[in-house]
Parts: structure tokens; sequence; C-alpha cells
């Protein structure tokens, strides 16, 4: 009888277990709650996958562009604003994984773990996500890409707001073209090549091989170099654009001369050029603040001097994804410190109280730096012509990416000096034929759009 | 404990402020329901009412009459019931006219149960019929259930469809602790080992795995409360003959079934669906709730018998869902402190075996639901909606009270008194 009795504490272990079961509950909602409440299943912020109840997305501006009304998902009226944005926005469907519709579904629901979705319940709007961009800056943009396909980034340098992104094919998300997944003219069009896409640089990967040359050459500045239209290695030829005759390191940048870098490559050597690129963010999985890029990569031959040649001037099996290259872009403008692009001005319910961290992406030694801007400074001054980019101080460096069976991609990577312009750009035309007019010509189109319209 | 000087005492401030939370707690359900419905239902009113009328004239017998120490054992059971009549409500007046009428048995269930127990001689003379009428009980709801080609573990009776399996979770704890009682008496070690394995075993055939698994761990409860020497032997033996039924009878449906568990996520759409459900819903809700009829897992199917723990979080919030399970603890306590403090060991074994077991449904319930646990598709006691349920679980409730405060009327009684003397003195009759 006693000892039954005391068996009774038996019941105590099951309360412990019940207590742990609740501890653990908790604890897994704190976690997970805001993924498990954004879930596409659920029918207070989804209907049949599509998102209908939501924050606003507004630009910088205060433009709205996407907004819930009567359990549906409104977008801004325009549809080259509509297209302009796509990427940044997303479809409601979440197809575009980077767009804010899916990527910050969270905020955009106004989840949090004491109120759950009550606000969206309640007022059918969740909490707002604010982008950096400027959406007029991406309908002129997308205006001036013309028929063309590719990407183009506009961002502070010192502040990390990206202020201008498209992407390019688009579509109209009020009027869904019928043969989106069937049409080869959409192909990838659910990739923001922004954040997601990966070009051969080209010319502009010579900016790498400089900063290499800079860090491991001492004697570079003093050298010079003899390009008679190709370089000749011991297992292939590297071809020039042009006869460039004896010139010096700063000159062969200006001129992008393929022999000079070719042979600046093959001195150097494939290990130490790519712990340059290593160093800079290349062959690392890298996010841009809440966005994953995809990965640069850049492995140099370490069998074929032609070939570890053609990859000393972006050409070979290297391959840059234009968010993580423009940070390296804005290292060279801002003395080293490359930040992470960031699209999000504020989001969430204290997203007005708590400001953005800035997060530092790319690392260079603020030396290496300077002389890389004042060399793409004379690339303008002394080659492209200032006249081209009238009062933006522009630093640059223009490319030519060949791609096997396609006409060549037109690259454009720089920034201004202007203290009161702190803009990097990068951008790149796909298919715009040889040279880099497109790529340069838009760049300055938007470039111009800041200078006339905004005070740094 | 003196119980003859308190009893006639008016109802103390404590147990009054305590119904006047619960009965305020109700009366905002019913305003929060009858706020969402387009046109007032004056039966939802009536339920309500009805319902805290209920409660009150029950409570001021409770302390006047019969005793007030197991008073928040009962509290707790009305706080709980109520739960699952506002979400019966939400559904619609039908549901919680039923669901009152329910409660208003499992209450019935509850005095009864309490009446017959008292007197020990009354629980031997019923160990037998209970025996066998449960499991003639189960018996036939298997050959009918077969006969209709129905599920298997409902009886339908005309307009009534019954749970059998959840009637004979309440005789086969009477069963146990009573079988058991005497230390001396191995014959009936045997005859309820034999009934266990039965029950067990008509269980495996109707394939109601979650009561099967809810009548082993009672079993084992009952085992180790009484266990000694050369009975352990036995019990063990007889506890794994039935865990080794268990598992090769139930593993095709336990590797299909339970394939989901952990990786709900990843079979959304298929074994995944009702946590997932639950998961997401419950997590809408945050700490206080979307409001009561505001969710969207009442489309969900099952929603108000098995998923009703998502459907309490996500209307009601999490705060509430704890405060249930919280509750459910607080009778274990209770069910601990009315052991300990009991005349004789049927009751100590009866009142343990009941708290473990709506501890164990609860938890079978709720962290399968939210995938703790694979889900095995019990109700959530007191609470979900189905009167089978509700009243297993005032009848199990009976037990807790009885260990601790023996249900007494006023009316002078030669075997009441006789057994209040021996319950002081401390000896068992
Ligand atoms: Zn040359």
């Amino acid at each position: 009888m006693r000892k039954t009795i005391k068996r009774a504490s038996v019941v105590y272990v099951f309360i412990l277990m019940i207590l742990a079961g609740v501890g653990i509950l908790i604890s897994q909602f704190v976690t997970k709650g805001s993924s498990w409440a954004t879930n596409k299943a659920n029918a207070h912020i989804y209907s049949s996958g599509t998102v209908v109840n939501a924050g606003r997305i507004l630009d910088r501006n205060g433009v709205v562009l996407a907004e819930s009304k009567n359990d549906k998902r409104v977008f801004a009226s325009g549809e080259v604003l509509r297209k302009s944005v796509l990427h940044l926005v997303g479809d409601t469907s979440g197809f575009i994984s980077t767009g804010a519709h899916n990527l910050y579904r969270s905020q955009l629901s106004g989840y949090n773990l004491i109120d759950g979705i009550y606000r969206l319940k309640t007022s059918g709007k969740g909490s707002d996500v604010v982008l950096n961009i400027d959406s007029e800056a991406n309908r002129i943009a997308y205006n001036a890409f013309g028929n063309y396909k590719g990407t183009i980034i506009v961002c502070n340098y010192k502040t990390a707001e990206v202020l201008c992104s498209i992407s390019k094919p688009a579509y109209d998300v009020n009027n869904v073209p019928r043969d989106l997944q069937t049409n080869p003219n959409y192909e990838g069009v659910f990739l923001d090549k922004a954040v997601s896409g990966q070009y051969t640089p080209g010319s502009i990967m010579k900016l790498i091989t400089a900063a290499c040359a800079i860090e491991n050459m001492p004697d570079v500045y003093d050298r010079t170099f003899t390009c008679d239209g190709e370089y000749k290695t011991t297992d292939g030829t590297v071809i020039c654009n042009g006869v460039h005759g004896e010139i010096t390191f700063g000159q062969a940048l200006n001129q992008s001369c393929n022999c000079a870098f070719a042979q600046l490559t093959v001195e150097l050597g494939a290990n130490k050029l790519r712990a340059t690129a290593e160093a800079m963010g290349f062959n690392k999985k890298l996010k841009a603040k809440e966005i994953p890029l995809t990965m640069s990569r850049f492995n140099p031959s370490t069998i074929s001097n032609a070939e570890l040649g053609w990859a000393g001037i972006g050409q070979s099996t290297t391959l840059i994804n234009p968010s993580h290259f423009l940070s390296i872009i804005m290292a060279i403008a801002n003395g080293g410190k490359g930040y992470a692009p960031d699209r999000i001005l504020t989001m969430g319910t204290y997203g007005r109280l708590v400001p953005r961290k800035i997060d530092v992406m790319v690392n260079m030694n603020p030396e290496t730096a300077s002389a890389l801007k004042s060399m793409m400074r004379s690339n303008v001054v002394d080659k492209y012509g200032d006249y081209k980019y009238p009062g933006l101080e522009l630093c640059a460096k223009t490319g030519t990416a060949e791609i096997d069976g396609k006409t060549s991609t037109s690259v454009f990577a720089g920034f201004s000096q202007r203290s009161d312009l702190p803009l990097a750009v990068i951008c790149f035309v796909e298919e715009a034929g040889w040279g880099s007019g497109v790529a340069s010509s838009v760049s300055n189109t938007v470039l111009q759009y800041f200078a006339n319209n905004y005070d740094f | 404990m003196c119980l003859s000087t308190k009893t006639k005492q008016q109802p103390e401030f404590r147990q009054v402020t305590v119904m006047v939370l619960i009965s305020i707690f109700q009366f905002l359900s019913m305003l929060a329901v009858i706020s969402k419905q387009e046109e007032t239902s004056m039966n939802t009113v009536y339920v309500f009412l009805g319902y805290i009328v209920l409660e009150w004239i029950y409570m001021m017998f409770n302390v006047i009459i019969t005793g007030k120490d197991y008073f928040e054992l009962e509290a707790i059971a009305f706080f709980l019931s109520g739960i699952g009549l506002m979400v019966c409500a939400t559904i619609g007046e039908s549901y919680a006219i039923k669901q009152l009428i329910c409660i208003c048995l499992g209450l019935l269930t509850y005095l009864v149960l309490l009446l017959l127990i008292k007197d020990m001689r009354v629980v031997n003379a019923l160990k037998y019929p209970a025996a066998i009428g449960s499991l003639l009980l189960l018996v036939v709801n298997l050959a009918l259930a077969k006969v209709t080609n129905g599920a298997r573990n409902w009886l339908e009776l005309g307009p009534v469809s019954i749970q059998p399996s959840e009637l004979v979770k309440v005789v086969f704890i009477f069963v146990g602790a009573v079988s058991l009682e005497r230390l001396l008496s191995k014959k009936y070690l045997y005859l309820f080992i034999g009934y266990s394995l039965s029950c067990v075993g008509l269980l495996f055939l109707m394939r109601d795995f979650g009561t099967a698994l809810i009548f082993f761990f009672t079993f084992i409860i009952i085992a180790y409360m009484r266990s000694g020497d050369v009975r352990t032997l036995f019990l063990i033996c007889a506890g794994a003959l039935m865990g080794a039924i268990l598992i090769i009878y139930f593993k095709p449906y336990v590797a299909n079934r339970f394939a989901a568990y952990r990786h709900v996520w990843e079979n959304m759409d298929t074994n995944g669906y009702q946590q997932t459900r639950v998961l997401m819903y419950s997590a809408s809700g945050g700490l206080f709730g979307l409001g009561v009829g505001e969710g969207k897992l009442r489309n969900v199917f099952a929603a108000s018998t098995d998923l009703i723990f998502g459907m309490i979080c996500e209307e009601m919030g999490l705060a509430t869902g704890i405060a249930v399970l919280i509750a459910f603890a607080c009778i274990g306590i209770f069910a601990i402190k009315a052991a300990k403090g009991s005349a004789s060991s049927f009751y100590a074994i009866a009142a343990v075996a009941s708290a473990s077991l709506l501890i164990f449904q609860l938890s079978l319930n709720v962290f399968g639901v939210t995938d703790l646990l694979p889900l095995t598709g019990v109700t959530l006691p007191f609470i979900s909606r189905g009167g089978s349920s509700i009243i297993c679980s005032w009848g199990l409730l009976a037990y807790i009270r009885a260990a601790g405060a023996p249900f007494k009327l006023p009316a002078p009684d030669i075997a009441v008194s006789r057994k209040t003397r021996s319950r002081n003195g401390g000896v068992a009759v």
C-alpha cells in the first residue's frame, strides 16, 4: 500500500514531459514560426500558391510597386515600369526566388512572434518593404536597353544602397505571356541576372590582373610591353584587339592590350592570380544582405600558358557575378572597402527604427584601390573621352566578352569620383556586338539621371 | 483532514473568484462567437449561458454539500470543456448544442462514478460485470463495424454514433485498479492480464492504433504501480507480449504513416498534410490568436477533433494552447496529491492511471499534430468535439477526485461513516 502510493510520483515524470514539450514547442515557434506562417499553403496569405494578402512594396520615393487590394495583388501602373522592377518585386508565385515577394515574404506578411499575422488578417496589409531603388531610374534604364538583354546595377558606394537594378528579359506581371515557359526569348526570365547571373567578364577582368601585378611586381610601373597584335606562349597564341607597339602598364590598361596583360598573367602565374581573385571574393559563396549570389568563378589554368593568358584577360572559363563584381568596383572607389549591395531601405515592423547594417563584401588593399582608381580615371580621360560622360568624372573600364557561337557581350564597369555623386555602375548588354558602346551609353544615361535629380 | 466541520461553510472567496473568472472567460467567448455571426443565433447564447449556469449550480452543490477539496480539479475540467464548447459554437449552433449535451453526459458520468466507487463493496461487486460488459462492447463494435464496412472504431446507433473504445478506457482502469488492489490475489492478476490482452487484441482488430497504444501505456502504469516480486515477472511478460504484438501487427501501418514524422514539410500534401497545416496556422495566430472563427485550419479535415489544438493556437493564440497543456499538468499534480492521501490502493492506482492516461493522450495529440511525436490520430481529452471522448475524460477525472476527496452525501449513512473513520485511521477497509 505505502509502496503503491509512493509510486504515484511517476506522474511527475509525465508532467515534466509536458513541460519539456512546451519548451520545445515554444523554441520551434521562435525559430521556425516565420517560415511556417509564410508557407505557400497558408490561405491567409496565398491563394492557390500566389500571394494575395501582403504588405506594400515601395521604391525609395514612395512609389507603390505592389500592394494588396480586396484579396488581390495590384502592381504599379505602367507596363515598362512593371517590367523594369519585375525581378526586384518578384512574381506572386515565387518563381523569381530573389524577388521581394518570395525573399521577404515573412516581412511582407507582417509576421511576428507575438501577433502572428494578425495585422495582415485585420487590415489586409502586412508590413511594407521599401526598396532603395528609384523606380524612375529603373524605367529609364529599361528603355535604354532597347531590345537588348542584360543587366545594369547602380549602387551608392558610400552607403551600399542599390539605386537601380534591372534584368532583361522581363515580362509584365499584369499580362503574363502565354509562351513564357516555351519561348526561347524568355529563357531564364525568372533569374535576376543582377544577383543570379554569371557572365564572362571580358576586359574588366584586367582590373583583377592589374591588382595582382601591383601587389606582386614592385617594378610594374617602370616596365614596358611590346604589342605586335599577338602574344605567343609555349602552347598557343593570345590575339590582341590591335597593334599597340611599345606601351607602359597604365597605357596597357587604357588600350586594354591583351598582349601586355597576357604576358603579365603568365609572369605572375596561376597561383598568385587566383590568390588575388579569391581575396576579392571569387570562388566563394557570397550574400548581398539577404540575397544569395551565384558564385564568381576563376580557375586559371596551371597547365596551359595560353589558357592562363586568356584567363588573365577575362576569357577562358572565368565567370563573374554582376553584384559581386560591382562590389569590387565599389572597393576601388571607396578606398578598399567594397560594400554588399543592399536593395532594402526599410522593412518589417521595426524597420524604421533600426537602420540597416552595412556589410563589407570585398576588401582591397587601399593602395591597390587608389592605384586602380587613377588608372581607371586615366582610361576615361586618355582613351574613352570625358565628353562621352559629361560632368560625371568617371573612372571606368570597358570590356567585350566573347562567347562561343554568339555575338559578344558589351560590358561597362565604373564609378564617379565626384564626392557628391558616389555611384558605381556595372552593366552587361548581351549580344550587343563588338565594342563597349552600348553598355557605356546605357550606363551614362542612368548616371546622368542621378546626377540631374539627386544631391548625395 | 477534518471534513465534517468545514463542509457546511459558505463558499470561500477563492472559489468564487475562480468561478467568476471562468464565467467571464466563457461569457467573452460567447460574445466573440456571436459577433462573428451574421444573424445572432439565440441558441448559441442559450448554450453558453446554460453552460455557465450549469457550472455555477454544480459548484454550489459541490462546495456546500460534497466538500470542496478538489474544487480546482473540476474548475480545470470546466475550463477545458468550455474551450471545446466554444470551438463547436463557431462551427454551428447544432454542434454547440450537441457538445453541451455531451458535457452534461460527461458530468453525469462523473457524478455517478463518484457515487459508485465511494464504497469498495460496490467496486468489488461491479468488477466482473464491468470487465465482461466492456469486452462485449468491443466485440459488438468489431462485429457491427465489419458488417457496415464503416470506420471500425465507431458504433452507429441510430442518430448517435459512439466510440466504444473511449468508454472502455474508463472501465479498463477500474478493472485494473480493482484487480491489483489486493496484494495476495494471484488469480486477479492473471484475470487482469487476460482482460488487458483481450482489450488490446480487439483494438488491434479494429486497427485503432492510437487507442491500442494508450491501453498499452495504461497497462504499464497500472503494472508499475502494483509490481512486486513474482507478479512483476508476469506483468513484464504480459507487457512485452503486448508490445511485440503492437509492433508486428502495426508495422506496415506504422511504416507508412510514420514515414512523414520529422519530415512533414517534404510531405506537405500527403502524409504531412495535417501537421504542416497545424504548424503554419498555429504560427499565423501568434501569441494571442487571430480571433474566434477567423482561422483557416477549420477548413481542414478533423480540425475540431484531432487537430483542435491547432485551431486553438490559430484562433486563440499559442498562449491559450500552452494554458491547455499547463491545465493538464495541474490535473497531474492533483492526481499525485490525491493518490498520496487516498484510503486504499484501488483509489491510488486508479487516480495515477487516469492522470497518466490523460497526459499520455494529450501528448500523443498535441505533440503528434505539431510533429514532435508521430501522428496517431487520437483526440484531445475534454476539448475535442465528440461525446465519447468527453464522457471518457470526465469519467477518468472521477477516479482522481475519488482518491482525494470521496464523494459523500449529507444524509447519514453507515457505510459512509465507517469509511470516513477508516480513512482517518489510515487503514484500508
Ligand atoms: Zn595590344
